[in-house]
């Protein structure tokens, strides 16, 4: 190769994940002698690491790796137990390289961010860039792991942090609504809340491992090891990825875990930006999309996978209809929108599934199309939702409130934060040519295929597609309910107090993602759909090979996909449905044509109060925790306390009693002693006497 | 020469001496006394078996065994004085404090 591609960086692209470790390190032992209490320490690490990332990935991608669809793993051996061998090291494909870059580049804006919205933490600041230095650590890890224990360490590192971040504010929230009040049992939720999630992981792991031997990725992604073990398990294999899946409902909050991460927004609102829209929930997505050579030997799973998506698109989309939280809103969009995900995905899978089992290539290629998408929509999501959050940090920088009843008019105050996020609204709505559009119509596509090709599940996937129409709809209409009821109309009574634009520090990174938001979908005409499935190529080549007819036809090439886009009456549906409730939006919120509160009857609505208190989701995690849990809490108190503490206790006393009693004899009589000791040599001679008189001497 | 049944009979005498005295008495120092008289029974016993068997080993060992008892008595009447200045009474039924 030439000389470009010898750079070399490929062999230390574990230092992406590594500079920011040392950044923690020295963030958080030094933070506070640093101008910015260790901000530019962490803005320097993720600088590097995206540094890294970007040469990394260039070197590969024109390595002839990239082109003969093989990974680039390098592996050290860690742990040697029995028959298993763990290992620790680097596994590169173009997942991995889509998820470093855009992680690492969205991480390095929003540290820049912090510098100017975390300013006046103080002493406190030193905690929060070792802890987002960390979790950048924890996020690349996870993509650039070679195994999946490796993966779930750095999981686990993406969870504490989460937690950790999430309580920053501890018990004294700043601008704290009723619900944010307290930061700390928000982040309590979200770890224990996930952590349900993580032991299903864990658990799937357990018998991933014992059913191929191995965690590596290079191990398990191939053909005869796969078809084996899914032969020979064919009860065992569904179980255990549905279990995987189970630690992305967790991460990537999908229904019924989904409940964590509205309360997520009591952290500050750059965490909410990085970790709760941009990366770590992304984890789960990421997941799946990893472990998608695994998925698609089960159908049935991957049914389960597409329903989850789709039925967490609809069900929390609902939920930021009414919200007046502004952060809450993005919140439940962010749900919203990783249900996209989980949906193409599942959907794309069953596709890919039932073209294997019939032996149809088109359906495989329709199959990896959906893949692309889900990949494509995390990372268009990663851009302008990293963008609305930051704008709404802005907005409430500037007014103190995350109450939008009480902004309003802001549009002529803060005119970077309303365009950027006008840009960014227009993106996740789906407005055409806005990144968001592309991707968001390839997952409805994809989520209607195998309902158009006469499989099996018709009516569950022309059920998911018009949820996913359904969504988008909503999608549109809440955006801009957010968007005319923070920008447009009257100052209200924070509006009026607000001290207009936000520093530059944090205006430059709104400006440089809304560009992203923008164009970012523009990717698919540089066969950003071809890239994403390279992925696949590496790990499930012979299923790519399978289908190389159908994968040609629809993915290779993004004009095509695009002209297949625009000759589909659906494309169509969902723009109109777009611009209605961008309409519904504008006559309601701006023009006051309708008043809202004309349909919400005193907040006394019953549907209104089902969706304002959220299903009634945090009530049911609060019953069943109390009842289930505290039932189970009990039972384990009582066994712990009266069976183990009393079988110690209870052997322990009796050997003291017994102690107690042979002490008697200890009378201290010198003549006593003197007595058993004569006693005792009778009794030997005489028991010497009789053996010898029996035995017949000696 | 003297049979050999007689001294070991002497001995045997001789020790029961002193085991009856020990576990009569409740003077310390006549308790002490009744030690040296078990132990030099032994003594008899020893010296005698060394005479009959022709082996001087017997004897050596004798003479060891004397000069450990004068050791022990030693130790023996330390012990009693310190305990008749601590605690006033030489009585071995008094002496109890080392019970449970």
């Amino acid at each position: 190769m030439d000389a470009l591609t010898g750079l070399g960086v490929l062999e230390y692209v574990w230092l992406a994940p590594l500079i920011p470790l040392l950044c923690f390190v020295i963030a958080g032992f030094f933070g506070n002698r640093t101008p910015q209490g260790g901000g530019y320490i962490a803005i320097f690490g993720a600088l590097a690491a995206f540094v890294v990332a970007l040469l990394a990935s260039y070197e590969y991608v024109m390595s002839d790796a990239y082109s003969a669809g093989e990974a680039f793993v390098r592996d050290l051996e860690w742990l040697v137990f029995g028959d298993y061998a763990l290992n620790f090291g680097v596994y590169i494909d173009s997942l991995s390289c889509i998820m470093m870059l855009f992680a690492s580049f969205i991480s390095l804006l929003i540290f820049i961010y912090s510098v100017g919205y975390m300013d006046g933490e103080g002493k406190k600041k030193r905690r929060y860039y070792a802890e987002v230095s960390l979790f950048l650590t924890g996020m690349l890890g996870l993509v650039v792991s070679s195994n999946y224990l490796q993966m779930f360490i750095f999981w686990e590192i993406m969870g504490l942090c989460s937690y950790l971040l999430i309580g920053f504010w501890g018990f004294d929230h700043p601008e704290g609504d009723e619900a944010t009040e307290n930061a700390a049992s928000a982040a309590k939720k979200a770890f224990l809340v996930t952590r349900l999630g993580d032991v299903c992981l864990l658990a799937g792991l357990f018998i991933l491992l014992h059913m191929f031997g191995t965690l590596d990725y290079e191990g398990m992604f191939m053909q005869a090891k796969i078809d084996a073990v899914v032969a020979a398990n064919p009860v065992k294999f569904p179980v255990a990825m549905a279990l995987v899946f189970g630690g992305a409902i967790g991460k990537s909050a999908q229904f019924p875990l989904h409940d964590w991460l509205p309360d997520a927004m009591a952290g500050p609102t750059t965490v909410s930006a990085l970790i709760h829209a941009a990366t770590m929930v992304k984890g789960g997505v990421f997941l799946v999309a990893r472990s998608f050579p695994l998925f698609v030997q089960s159908a049935d799973v991957m049914l389960f996978v597409a329903i989850i998506g789709g039925v967490t698109a609809v069900f929390t989309a609902t939920m930021a209809l009414n919200n007046m939280n502004i952060k809450r809103v993005l919140a439940y969009s962010t749900l919203s929108q990783l249900g996209y995900m989980v949906l193409s995905l599942g959907a794309g899978g069953y596709l890919v599934a039932m073209g294997m089992e019939t032996g149809n290539a088109e359906l495989i290629g329709l199959g990896v199309l959906g893949y692309s998408a889900g990949v494509f929509h995390m990372v268009n999501h990663a851009f302008f939702k990293a963008l609305l959050f930051l704008g709404s940090g802005s907005v409430i920088h500037s007014t103190g409130t995350e109450d939008m009843r009480l902004m309003g008019g802001l549009g002529k105050k803060m005119k970077i934060t309303s365009i950027t996020m006008l840009l960014g609204s227009l993106s996740i709505a789906g407005f055409p040519f806005f990144s968001g559009f592309w991707s968001k119509d390839l997952v409805l596509e994809t989520a209607l295929a195998p309902a158009s090709h006469g499989l099996g599940a018709e009516h569950w996937f022309t059920l998911l597609f018009a949820l996913g129409m359904i969504t988008a709809f909503m999608t549109a209409f809440y955006m801009f309910r957010m968007w005319f009821l923070t920008f447009a109309g009257k100052p209200r009574e924070r509006a009026v107090l607000s001290h207009g634009e936000s520093p530059k520090s944090m205006t430059m990174p709104l400006v440089i993602l809304s560009i992203f938001a923008v164009g970012s979908g523009l990717a698919i005409f540089a066969n950003f759909l071809c890239h994403a499935a390279q992925s696949l190529e590496v790990g499930m080549r012979w299923i790519m090979d399978a289908g190389r007819v159908g994968i040609n036809e629809h993915v290779y090439d993004g004009i095509a996909v695009v002209k297949h886009m625009f000759g589909n009456v659906w494309t169509y549906v969902a723009i109109a449905l777009t611009l209605v409730g961008m309409a519904i939006a504008h006559a309601v919120y701006a023009k006051r044509k309708f008043e809202p509160e004309a349909f919400r009857i005193e907040n006394k609505g019953r549907l209104y109060k089902l969706v304002a208190n959220r299903y009634y989701a945090p009530e049911i995690y609060n019953q069943i925790s109390w009842k289930l849990g505290a039932g189970v809490a009990k039972a384990v108190d009582l066994t712990d306390r009266k069976v183990v503490d009393g079988a110690v206790n209870g052997i322990a006393n009796a050997i003291i009693g017994a102690g107690d009693a042979v002490s008697m004899s200890q009378t201290g009589y010198v003549r006593n002693y003197a007595g058993v000791v004569v006693l005792g040599v009778v009794v030997l001679a005489v028991v010497f006497v009789l053996a010898f008189a029996l035995t017949g001497g000696i | 020469m003297i049979p050999i049944e007689l001294v070991l009979g002497f001995s045997a005498a001789l020790f029961a001496v002193g085991l009856y005295g020990i576990l009569t008495t409740r003077r310390g120092l006549v308790a002490l006394m009744c030690v040296e008289i078990m132990l030099n029974a032994a003594n008899i016993n020893l010296v005698a078996f060394s005479a009959y068997s022709g082996d001087a080993l017997g004897q050596a060992f004798a003479i060891f065994t004397i000069a450990i008892a004068a050791a022990e008595v030693a130790v023996g009447i330390a012990l009693m004085l310190n305990a008749y200045k601590t605690k006033g009474t030489t009585d071995i039924d008094e002496l109890t404090s080392m019970r449970w």
